[in-house]
């Protein structure tokens, strides 16, 4: 190939060699005629479509696959059991004071456990054999927040108390455990006369399984869509054994009770020089970032938004780097989250 | 020391469910088949060549239930980093990883020595296949992950043989042929039925299992990159051995005709776009 036509570059070597010109070419096309796009062939406004299958595995709880675009995330929750004599400065929790109390039991207990693995050679950079790189580290810590934070698992599922038939006689030689809670043992009647024995911890792996940008919002859809598919069997404090139980009938696993359906979207903004001032040049919104965008921008801006019920309730803002991002635009950013929750719940159920 | 980089959950030691009623007993099938595989390529577009591979369970619980899940991808080969001394010919890393859901018991994220242990396996099963010389100066990453249960640790193995295999030829890497893994084992009912040889093997579904042998196979070069045999035979019969190879290979050109078609219709299909 010697002719003067191999001067011109192909568009992929032209990518890798000089990536932020190449995509400002695209977003800021030369010939008005063509229709500015994102190198993926993307509207800036446009996301990937998601794709969910739950159920797939079989050690797990719960498990879901996420697929959006050529990100692929799988998550697998699993359930053990903690004896409350196990945890720590443990107090027991009374129905009465429920939300007004200090005590969270999910968060003060570590009753869910996220942890997000990026070392699965899901993408070049990502090789297995070394320890968490920094974003697996704040992926886990972000999930972790957002799952205490939004309240999303009722902590009464992943209550286990002594079983029912003969739980009259189980009380008598209940330990100090009953005697401590003796103070507030009317509002104990409200709840059963029952003392919480032990409390299902939820492991909540999340894998890549491919990796192409986006990477909180597409664990965190598989987070959400695998504990939605979780089915806990129905565990109870055998006092005899003094050890938890379960019971193998498939009829007696319950799902768990989630609050909501928070779906989190992110944007990134491309902006027309690579160290720009605010208030100066042209910048573009970037939704559903992909891998090569995201080497490209500073700026991101993450908003989870729960539309289940009518009304949208924000549960989530964040933002890092640049300054571009104003009050305007970040009520942009809340309307195009609310359109990718719709698109993920279409998905999910 | 507790790993700080992750989040670790509670202090207090969990323990798994312990279920009240055992679980029904596996109903044995006798089949003289191995199980059916599928198998796909070209998973993960970010890495230069990948695999999944599905086995069935021959007696599912739940509609769509599997019993083996394997990914694998391959990246490479590139240029060795400048620290690295000179080499001749390809250096082939290999990674074999469970998931944390993967196993009855909850695995951690370090690797143990068991899957140390397959990774070394599959390395020799893959070093005869590829022709190293080819690529001078430079190294390729092989990484297995498994995803869902296997029952054991050579049903995996054979597993990963025949999904790298795959993700190698995805990957563009010269091979001699593609190698292909595959399992027999000798069982035996109780002590008075006289043991009897089965490919591919359900451990659950077996009373005992005297011995295993799996086996890394090319076939159109009627040649074996690695062997791994584990038991003990019974000492009369000195033929038990090599029926048990004979087996295994059975189940290795089963495997390979899957990898084959797959990788036909790949081609295929990359043919049609272009």
């Amino acid at each position: 190939m010697t002719t003067p036509k191999s001067l011109t570059l192909s568009s992929t070597t032209f990518a890798k060699l000089s990536p932020h010109p190449y995509l400002l070419a695209n977003l800021q096309p030369a010939d008005p005629s063509t229709t500015p796009t994102r190198t993926n062939g993307r509207q800036p406004a446009q996301t990937r479509t998601p794709y969910i299958n739950t159920s797939s595995l079989s050690h797990a709880h719960g498990s879901a696959v996420v697929r959006n675009g050529d990100t692929t995330v799988i998550c697998g929750v699993r359930g053990e059991t903690i004896l409350t004599s196990a945890i720590p400065n443990y107090r027991a929790p009374s129905p009465a004071d429920g939300s007004g109390s200090s005590l969270d039991e999910a968060r003060d207990y570590d009753l869910l456990v996220p942890n997000i693995e990026l070392a699965t050679g899901c993408a070049p950079n990502f090789l297995p054999g070394v320890p968490p790189t920094t974003l697996a580290q704040t992926l886990s810590t972000r999930v972790y927040s957002l799952l205490h934070s939004s309240k999303l698992v009722d902590v009464s599922r992943l209550r286990i108390y002594p079983e029912e038939v003969g739980g009259e006689k189980n009380k008598e030689d209940n330990d100090e455990k009953m005697n401590e809670a003796d103070e507030e043992v009317d509002e104990y009647a409200v709840a059963g006369d029952k003392a919480v024995k032990a409390y299902w911890v939820l492991y909540i792996d999340v894998l890549f399984i491919s990796f192409d940008g986006n990477p909180f919002d597409t664990a965190w859809a598989a987070t959400l869509a695998a504990l939605r598919d979780t089915k806990l069997p129905l565990a109870y404090w055998d006092a005899d054994r003094e050890m938890v139980l379960c019971k193998r009938s498939q009829q007696n696993a319950t799902p768990l009770n989630l609050r909501g359906l928070p779906v989190a979207c992110t944007a990134s903004v491309f902006t027309a020089k690579e160290k720009q001032k605010k208030g100066s040049g042209s910048y573009w919104v970037l939704v559903d970032p992909d891998r090569l965008e995201e080497g490209l921008c500073d700026e991101t801006v993450t908003v989870v938004v729960d539309k289940l019920g009518g009304s949208t309730k924000i549960l989530g803002i964040s933002k890092h780097g640049g300054t571009v991002v104003g009050p305007e635009l970040m009520k942009k950013m809340v309307a195009t989250a609310e359109s990718r929750w719709d698109q993920i719940h279409a998905a999910i159920e | 020391m507790a790993d700080r980089r992750r989040i670790n959950g509670p202090v207090g030691a969990t323990t798994p469910p312990i279920f009240d009623k055992p679980a029904g007993p596996a109903a044995a099938k006798t089949r003289d088949a191995i199980r059916k595989i599928f198998l796909k390529t070209g998973i993960t577009p970010s890495a230069s060549g990948s695999a999944y591979l599905e086995l069935e369970n021959p007696n599912p619980q739940r509609p769509g239930n599997t019993s083996l899940k394997l990914s694998c991808t391959v990246h490479g080969p590139r240029s060795l980093p400048r620290s690295a001394p000179f080499s001749p010919h390809i250096i082939l890393t290999t990674h074999v990883k469970y998931a944390p859901f993967a196993t009855r018991q909850r695995r951690g994220y370090l690797r143990d020595s068991s899957e140390r242990d397959l990774g070394v396996h599959l390395e020799t099963a893959l070093r005869g296949a590829i022709i190293a010389d080819r690529w001078p100066k430079s190294g390729v990453d092989i990484i297995s992950q498994k995803d869902d249960e296997g029952w054991d640790m050579m049903n995996v193995l054979s597993g990963c043989i025949t999904v790298a295999s795959a993700a190698i030829a995805d990957a563009g890497i010269d091979c001699v042929d593609t190698v292909a893994g595959g399992v027999a084992a000798l069982v035996c009912k109780d002590d008075k039925t006289a043991p009897t040889i089965v490919m591919d093997p359900v451990v659950a579904e077996h009373d005992s299992i005297l011995a295993a042998c799996c086996v890394a196979y090319l076939p159109t070069r009627d040649e074996i990159t690695n062997m791994w045999f584990k038991g003990r035979l019974p000492g009369a019969d000195m033929m038990v051995y090599d029926k048990l190879m004979e087996k295994s290979l059975v189940a290795c050109r089963c495997a390979n005709r899957v990898i084959v078609q797959e990788l036909n219709e790949t081609v295929k299909k990359g043919q049609g776009i272009s």
